[in-house]
């Protein structure tokens, strides 16, 4: 009709050497909803993660949780309505008819769409991975990134992508876009309050945004490998869901001929019956002391010890911690430093305070695990302190408030060191029975108070961690317990050089049973 | 023959649109005229492969279209334009034109020459890089001529292709036609029997699912001579003193063999 020009001619022809599906991708991405979300995408991730990973530890695991977790809480939803809408293109733009009769099987045409989608979504999830992880590596003092959680962050995108544009394929529509977003969004939302209010319910442990369970994020892949269990079942369980969500979309009469139809049905079968595999192994999912251990998948070298140089303080007794805790070095050392200068030279005192993994686990009472207390063991004794379970300053506690929680773990310890022996698996010290347990409390008691523990006790009045052993609350104090409150502040007052000579005396009778509160200067 | 029409018929619920077509169509241009529910699109859209018939027989360039593998070969070979051209507005019109040649297999190396070209046909080229949604209707309908011509077909099926066209693009469009249906069967459905007329070398005309006369221009034209046929054109005569003819026809004798000679390779008969 008319002249061609030039530019036209010449602007295709740079690109010759490029195959047909790498051309039709291009095309897709060039022409693809999903970039124009990316500002959106962005201002979620800096609300979602960056600021609360900037305004918590720079710990890779921490962090590492965080991309997987509530990245993905906020991305998937926008991943799936934009993918929807995507995906329902032809059924809004009345192009079926067009693409249907091209000698390109549909479902083909339709997979370079989703791979499109999914491209993009990954750029901008992997980009955020990038930031975090890049800041990341200049705070930490130790450690690398964790790629795991950021697997399953990125199977979950391409998954929610996935589901999102089967959707849009399937049941075209304008409104198919918002309702996959806020379908998403529930069923993330509904996984997640199953795992807060029903911990017992293993299978929940797959849901894509669960980390390592009830485990601390600030305590995982620190002493021990990360455990890459639980994220492999959520590998498989995004990949099967995706899967079987792309596969469905090669289920229509159009989408192909019947051996394409075939396979397709194929992959949705083989992808419903990975995600129901891996749904099936996160029953079998139980907590231990490095993390979710699920036995079909677990590898033993995942137990074997990280090997580091850990970093001590310099003067006393050398409080020695992991070196991704190097920043709270200060914290730790102020909380344990008075009552090591209280026990320094007594028989059974630490040489040595060394931080350790979690020492044993315990399901707590509602959905969280109890933790094993500090421990004193070993020739020469070493104080084993382990920091799982507590809150560290900047994800939450202040600095004051982290030491503050040190020294009410070091509690049952400095029971157990006047000793009183704590019932065998629950870390609780008991009631005292006979007057040799209650003079045992009472010395116990009084060290604390020494060592800035426990305040003064003011005979009769209902303190905290007076009724039976210290660390356990009370209410109004019996008779006993005043008397016993009596013991430990009169102990208490003695000038140190007195109380301690006096334990060195009689500490290993104290432990003994044989002395009792009467028996107490 | 490109185009194996026999007893052909198409059913939606209640309704026969297509209601029992013998059509056979060799190279050329075959215009298919008819009133509106005519069944013009219904018998494009089984020819095109969108839509499978009722009953009947129908074979394209050669090949039994019900398998997924013979479809596939016609749809390789194939351009359609519907006449409701769906689009994407964030195209450009060289990416859209590309966007189908990709989908019709045609060799990648081959694509950006025969998108150019295609582009070049419609009158576009100044044109290929701007986006679909910026062009106008008669533009848009170019940009969809572009994309059913890109992959060279041997079977072009045309649903009101020249709807929004202006006067010169119609005249152009025309000689594109004639050009095309020197070696490939193009099958044009429009309203307008002038463009009939001036690139056509056969028409069909249906009339309720049926069609009612098979034959050249001419000879349609001589239909409406000595009648008092409604019409400004010989053209318009011819075709209006056809439909009243078959119209008065007792019901089931409508579509009398209409056809007096293949002189382009076409043949028809309902």
């Amino acid at each position: 009709m008319t002249a061609m020009t030039a530019r036209v001619a010449r602007a295709p022809a740079r690109r010759v050497w490029l195959a047909g599906p790498a051309r039709l991708l291009r095309l897709e991405l060039r022409r693809n909803p999903m970039p124009w979300t990316l500002p959106l995408l962005a201002v979620l991730f800096w609300v979602s993660t960056y600021r609360p990973a900037m305004s918590n530890p720079p710990l890779w695991n921490v962090r590492g949780s965080m991309l997987q977790a509530q990245t993905m809480l906020t991305f998937a939803p926008v991943l799936a309505g934009v993918a929807a809408w995507a995906g329902s293109r032809e059924g809004r733009r009345g192009t079926t008819d067009l693409v249907t009769i091209t000698g390109l099987p549909r479902w083909a045409g339709r997979l370079a769409a989703w791979a499109a989608v999914t491209f993009w979504a990954e750029v901008a999830y992997l980009a955020g991975v990038a930031v975090v992880y890049g800041i990341t590596a200049h705070q930490a003092t130790w450690g690398g990134p964790l790629w795991w959680p950021v697997a399953v962050g990125a199977a979950t995108g391409a998954a929610a992508c996935a589901v999102g544009f089967a959707a849009g394929s399937l049941a075209p529509s304008r409104f198919t876009a918002p309702l996959a977003a806020v379908t998403v969004f529930l069923a993330l939302g509904a996984g997640a309050f199953a795992l807060q209010h029903g911990a017992r319910a293993t299978y929940s442990q797959i849901w894509p945004l669960n980390v390592q369970g009830a485990f601390p994020k600030d305590s995982f892949g620190i002493f021990y490998p990360f455990p890459p269990d639980l994220s492999i079942a959520q590998l498989m369980f995004a990949g099967g869901l995706g899967a079987a969500a792309l596969g469905a979309v090669g289920l229509p009469a159009v989408a192909g001929g019947r051996w394409l139809r075939a396979a397709a049905a194929a992959v949705t079968i083989a992808g419903l019956a990975a995600a129901g595999t891996a749904v099936g192994l996160a029953g079998t999912a139980r907590l231990e002391a490095h993390g979710i251990v699920i036995p079909a998948l677990h590898d033993a070298a995942s137990d074997r010890p990280v090997r580091y140089t850990p970093v001590c303080s310099g003067a006393g007794i050398p409080v020695c911690l992991q070196p991704a805790y190097r920043a709270y070095l200060p914290e730790v050392t102020t909380a344990v430093g008075p009552l090591l200068h209280e026990l320094a030279g007594l028989p059974g005192a630490p040489t040595r305070v060394i931080q350790v993994a979690v020492t044993s686990v315990q399901e707590g009472p509602s959905n969280g695990i109890e933790f094993g207390p500090p421990v004193i063991s070993g020739t020469p004794p070493v104080l084993y302190l382990p920091l799982s379970g507590l809150t560290l300053p900047g994800e939450g506690a202040t600095p004051a408030g982290f030491a503050g929680a040190i020294q009410d773990n070091l509690l049952p310890m400095l029971n157990a060191f006047a000793g009183l022996r704590a019932e065998p698996g629950s870390g609780v010290t008991p009631r005292p029975s006979g007057s040799g347990a209650t003079a045992q409390l009472a010395v116990a008691m009084a060290l604390a108070q020494d060592a800035g523990l426990l305040t003064r006790i003011p005979p009769g009045t209902p303190v905290a961690g007076t009724a039976g052993s210290v660390g356990q609350s009370a209410g109004s104090l019996p008779p006993a317990a005043r008397a016993q409150a009596a013991v430990a502040n009169r102990f208490a007052a003695l000038p140190a050089a007195t109380r301690h000579a006096w334990l060195l005396t009689h500490l290993a009778a104290l432990r003994a049973g044989h002395i009792t509160p009467a028996g107490i200067p | 023959m490109n185009v194996e029409i026999s007893g052909l018929t198409r059913r939606f619920g209640r309704t026969l649109a297509v209601a029992g077509v013998d059509l056979s169509s060799g190279p050329g241009v075959l215009g298919l005229l008819g009133p509106n529910g005519a069944g013009k699109t219904s018998l494009l859209r089984m020819m095109a492969t969108v839509i499978p018939p009722t009953s009947g027989s129908i074979r394209l360039l050669g090949i039994d279209p019900r398998g997924y593998g013979q479809r596939r070969q016609i749809r390789r070979r194939l351009g359609y334009l519907p006449q409701n051209l769906g689009y994407y507005p964030s195209f450009s019109v060289a990416e859209f034109v590309e966007y189908f040649a990709l989908l019709k297999e045609m060799p990648a190396a081959r694509v950006p020459a025969a998108v150019a070209a295609a582009i070049e046909h419609v009158g576009l080229p100044d044109q290929a890089r701007c986006k679909l949604r910026t062009l106008s209707g008669g533009m848009l309908r170019r940009a969809g001529i572009a994309q059913s011509i890109v992959n060279d077909p041997d079977l072009l099926l045309l649903d009101e292709p020249t709807a929004g066209l202006d006067p010169e693009q119609r005249v152009a469009f025309r000689a594109l036609l004639r050009d095309l249906g020197q070696h490939a069967t193009v099958v044009v459905s429009t309203h307008l029997v002038e463009d009939v007329g001036a690139a056509c070398t056969e028409v069909a005309l249906m009339d309720a699912g049926k069609i009612v006369f098979h034959g050249t221009p001419d000879e349609l034209t001589g239909r409406g001579e000595g009648t008092d046929a409604a019409g400004d054109a010989p053209l318009e005569r011819g075709y209006t003193a056809v439909l009243a003819a078959a119209r008065a026809q007792p019901r089931g004798q409508a579509g009398t063999p209409a056809r007096t000679q293949a002189s382009a390779g076409t043949q028809a008969s309902a």
